[in-house]
């Protein structure tokens, strides 16, 4: 273990660094963004499953980058506890997929173990990290080891046998950098899915590349000049990651980026916090926001020509107002103070705690939670439905079924809590059934009740549009958000979805040698079909069924034309006389076939 | 004597009328200018077929009062006769007031009237229900009351192919915003407090016909079950072998979903009524 390992070589070429201060934690950040955006790409390729689906690389870069860029905002800039609790909010309002997700939740974790100082030592850093892993833990209902959450906490448990030996920050974080880059090696070992893969852990070594970026940041921070290559990497890192510590120096991320733009210095006071909605029909998203981004700093401008939230901090919020108000009718305005709201990052930060140690899901979505929050009785709609939906085709279908929002994403854009959130303000109701329809948003999803401010949130966790759809049918409008939730469950289970994609790398699954192309069948999260053609592995998952469904309904992707899904399904029609087919167009990216076998 | 009135919504057809000795006031359906007596001018074969070969959509209307009063008179002729009227639910059908215009102009004294909430197979079985009070005897106040009370215990389910036709009739109430969608669904509905009401969407017809047996389950005990199908014989024979188990040893009666009901249910509905034991 790292204990034994001698001590990096840098720690004795300097002062010992006793103490770190919010602009050294800012510049951490963002040299762990810097490293992170770097290895992004090799981050993405550890992705076990051949399906395209949410690469955890560019989940955890959006939901770092959403948190570096609320830390550089940060209200007291000088104090750790400040730049931390911004990164904090920000990551989680950014966090996408689920290693984005368990990151915010360790930033969160980190942020309280600095609640309260505004300059932290070598134990202090050793116990926000402790905390980091304790948060991130139970934010997760089965944690499962072999994943970001063993590096976290063999990282976290590294940092404390280190501060038990010394007060020099540089040695504690190095010794943290090397136990994570250790602990990811492990995982090939603990998880069967990567040893047969031959990968590590995209999301622990994601975790592993920004605590290096941070402590390589850190330590350069302060003493003398030095030159950063000298530091030590020790540990034998990712097995299909050969680390490449030349690459520090050439992406420039050995000399972190402190001030950079994204995290400039407040120059103007704090500013105001402006918040609006511009209400359509014809809105110009993209437009909006290169207008309105340039009248302040940390412009959010999100949403469709119907509606847009528009979230930014200005020095003038009368110019951002009048520039919107002429676009569209603005409504649910709201200016505050940025101390003011300082304060309100803090208290969400808190009932998000209260929540976090909510037990299994499964159980705590569909039975009443005791401790749930005071929701008023008067109700705008009793009950809404938000879902999330890959393609145009699909957002239609659902919308026809009675959705009252839907937020695009799914299978290769996985959508961040504040898209949720905003999803979830837009149907305005006093209840709300958020249904992920992937896999890979639940839990993001899960993340959205303790800050949706007057709305009672409720996941049924679908894992795929034809769950979506079963359980938006077993919707009654007429029944209590209980006896839904577990209607909706229920119905989940009288599913099978059938996702036909084509293998995005070569791999070997459940026994099948797949080769970049090949035609796959992924039977509720499982491949159970590898082939050449679209029918052929269709008739052979319908083949294999027992009983024969009684209806499958096909969804086209936007890549496969009318005239060739109805070839096929007439195809299959021929073959399955008991089975009743309906072609509907999905929409939906990457995946030509979406089967629903009821 | 008793005479029990009641309205082609019953869905009695006319030799079970005539063997049980109700009386039944048709109401009206039309195509376009061509109007029709449901039951008399127009059977279930002749109506179905017509709504599938002309482009023309049904449309219904009550029967007149003056329908009802010269009924009422004729039946009121002796002095010491007395009726009981067993009608559609008010929220669906205008029938039940044009009853009470005539029923206060010939005598309302002798004349009760009862809104059942209830149409198609629930209406018969609380007619039949009522037909066997008056043979055991009660009097005319007396089968009202019982009737009136019996109507909470009567349960409707029907799964139709569509929504269209009820959507086109304006029947379709809370159902509205609940089914319809881009997506093919066997729309379940029942009729709760004498309204349509949504009660679920499943996907196929299999489906559809286990949440009804579900229902029938969840009724029991029974006192008299009804299945009915509009132009749906193979989904009919499907729900009677799913039927057979659920509820053995009770009464069940056949039938087909007339014309004016047949207007909002479309061809291919099948559902049940039953009436749950005191």
């Amino acid at each position: 273990m790292s204990a034994t390992k001698p001590a990096p070589e840098l720690s004795v070429l300097r002062e010992p660094l006793r103490e770190v201060g919010g602009e050294q934690v800012l510049s951490g950040l963002t040299a762990a963004l810097s490293w992170l955006e770097a290895n992004q790409q090799e981050i993405n390729d550890l992705n076990v499953f051949p399906v395209p689906d949410g690469d955890t690389g560019s989940n955890m870069y959006l939901t770092l980058r959403s948190a570096v860029e609320e830390a550089g905002d940060a209200p007291a800039p000088a104090a750790v506890d400040s730049v931390l609790a911004a990164a904090a909010h920000g990551s989680l309002m950014g966090a996408r997929g689920n290693s984005g997700v368990i990151l915010s939740q360790i930033l969160r974790g980190f942020a309280q173990g600095v609640a309260q100082r505004p300059r932290v030592d070598a134990g202090g850093v050793a116990l926000a990290l402790n905390e980091a892993s304790a948060v991130a833990y139970r934010a997760v209902m089965k944690p499962t080891e072999g994943t970001i959450l063993t590096v976290i906490r063999d990282a976290a448990a590294a940092a404390k046998s280190a501060a038990a030996e010394t007060d020099d920050i540089r040695v504690v974080l190095d010794r943290v950098v090397t136990e994570a880059h250790a602990a990811v090696g492990r995982t090939i070992d603990q998880l069967q899915v990567l040893r047969d893969a031959n990968v590590v852990d995209a999301g622990g070594f994601g975790l592993a590349v920004i605590l290096e970026g941070f402590a390589r940041a850190v330590a350069a921070s302060a003493g003398p000049a030095s030159t950063p290559q000298v530091i030590s990497r020790p540990g034998e890192p990712a097995l299909r990651l050969p680390p490449k510590p030349g690459d520090m120096a050439a992406t420039g991320s050995a000399e972190p980026r402190r001030g950079a733009a994204a995290v400039a210095p407040r120059d103007q006071g704090w500013g105001y916090c402006t918040e609006f909605l511009i209400n359509g029909p014809d809105l110009d998203v993209e437009a909006l926001r290169t207008e309105l981004g340039a009248l302040g700093e940390s412009a959010l401008v999100v949403g469709d020509p119907a509606l847009v939230r528009v979230h930014i901090h200005t020095g003038d919020p009368a110019s951002v107002i009048a520039a919107a108000s002429s676009r569209g009718r603005m409504s649910k305005l709201k200016v505050e103070d940025m101390s003011a709201q300082h304060h309100e990052v803090l208290d969400r930060a808190d009932a998000v705690e209260a929540e976090a140690g909510a037990a299994d899901v499964e159980t705590a979505d569909t039975q009443p939670r005791p401790n749930a929050k005071e929701h008023p009785a008067a109700a705008s709609k009793a009950i809404g439905i938000v879902s999330v939906a890959p393609g145009d085709g699909f957002r239609e279908i659902l919308e026809s079924l009675g959705a009252d929002s839907i937020v695009s994403g799914g299978q290769t854009m996985n959508p961040s809590i504040e898209d949720l959130l905003i999803g979830v303000q837009t149907a305005n109701a006093e209840r709300v059934i958020l249904l992920p329809n992937n896999g890979n948003v639940i839990l993001t999803a899960e993340q959205v009740d303790p800050l949706a401010e007057g709305c009672e949130v409720r996941v049924v966790p679908t894992r795929n549009l034809p769950q979506g759809i079963s359980a938006l049918l077993a919707f009654d409008p007429e029944a209590s958000i209980d006896d839904n939730c577990e209607r909706m469950v229920a119905a989940i289970a009288s599913v099978r979805a059938v996702e036909v994609t084509h293998a995005v790398r070569d791999s070997n699954v459940n026994g099948h040698d797949i080769k970049v192309g090949d035609v796959i069948a992924v039977v509720d999260d499982e491949i159970t079909q590898v082939g050449n053609d679209y029918l052929e592995v269709i008739e052979t998952v319908l083949a294999a069924q027992t009983p024969a469904p009684e209806l499958v309904t096909v969804y086209r992707g936007e890549d496969v034309s009318a005239d060739d899904a109805e070839a096929l399904v007439e195809a299959l029609h021929g073959t399955h006389q008991g089975t009743e087919f309906e072609l509907h167009d999905g929409g939906q990216e990457h995946y030509p076939y979406v089967l629903s076998l009821e | 004597m008793i005479h029990l009135v009641t309205d082609s919504t019953a869905d009695i057809s006319p030799s079970d009328a005539k063997a049980l000795g109700v009386n039944v006031v048709p109401l009206v359906v039309r195509f376009g200018d061509e109007q029709f007596r449901d039951g008399v001018d127009i059977d279930p074969d002749a109506f179905y077929a017509k709504l599938e070969h002309t482009g023309v959509h049904p449309r219904t209307s009550q029967p007149s009062p003056e329908v009802f009063a010269a009924l009422f008179r004729t039946l009121l002729s002796d002095p010491s006769d007395h009726i009981v009227g067993l009608h559609i639910s008010s929220k669906l059908s205008g029938t039940l007031q044009a009853a009470r215009l005539a029923a206060q102009e010939v005598d309302a004294e002798r004349i009760h009237l009862i809104d059942t909430e209830s149409v198609s197979g629930g209406l018969q079985l609380l007619v039949r229900a009522a037909l066997d009070d008056i043979t055991a005897g009660d009097d005319a106040a007396t089968v009202a009351a019982k009737a009136e009370q019996r109507r909470a215990r009567v349960s409707i389910l029907v799964l139709l192919d569509t929504l269209a036709y009820l959507h086109r009739g304006g029947r379709i109430g809370r159902a509205q915003s609940f089914v319809g969608g881009l997506l093919n669904v066997k729309p379940l509905l029942a009729v709760r407090d004498g309204e349509v009401a949504p009660i679920a969407r499943p996907r196929s017809r299999a489906k559809g016909i286990e949440l009804i047996v579900d229902g029938v389950r969840e009724c029991a005990p029974l006192h008299s079950l009804a299945a009915f199908h509009a132009a749906a014989p193979a989904a009919m024979q499907e729900l009677l072998g799913r039927l057979a188990g659920a509820a053995p040893g009770v009464t069940m009666i056949q039938g087909r979903i007339g014309p004016v009901v047949g207007a909002y249910s479309g061809p291919g509905g099948v559902g049940v009524a039953c009436l749950a034991s005191g």
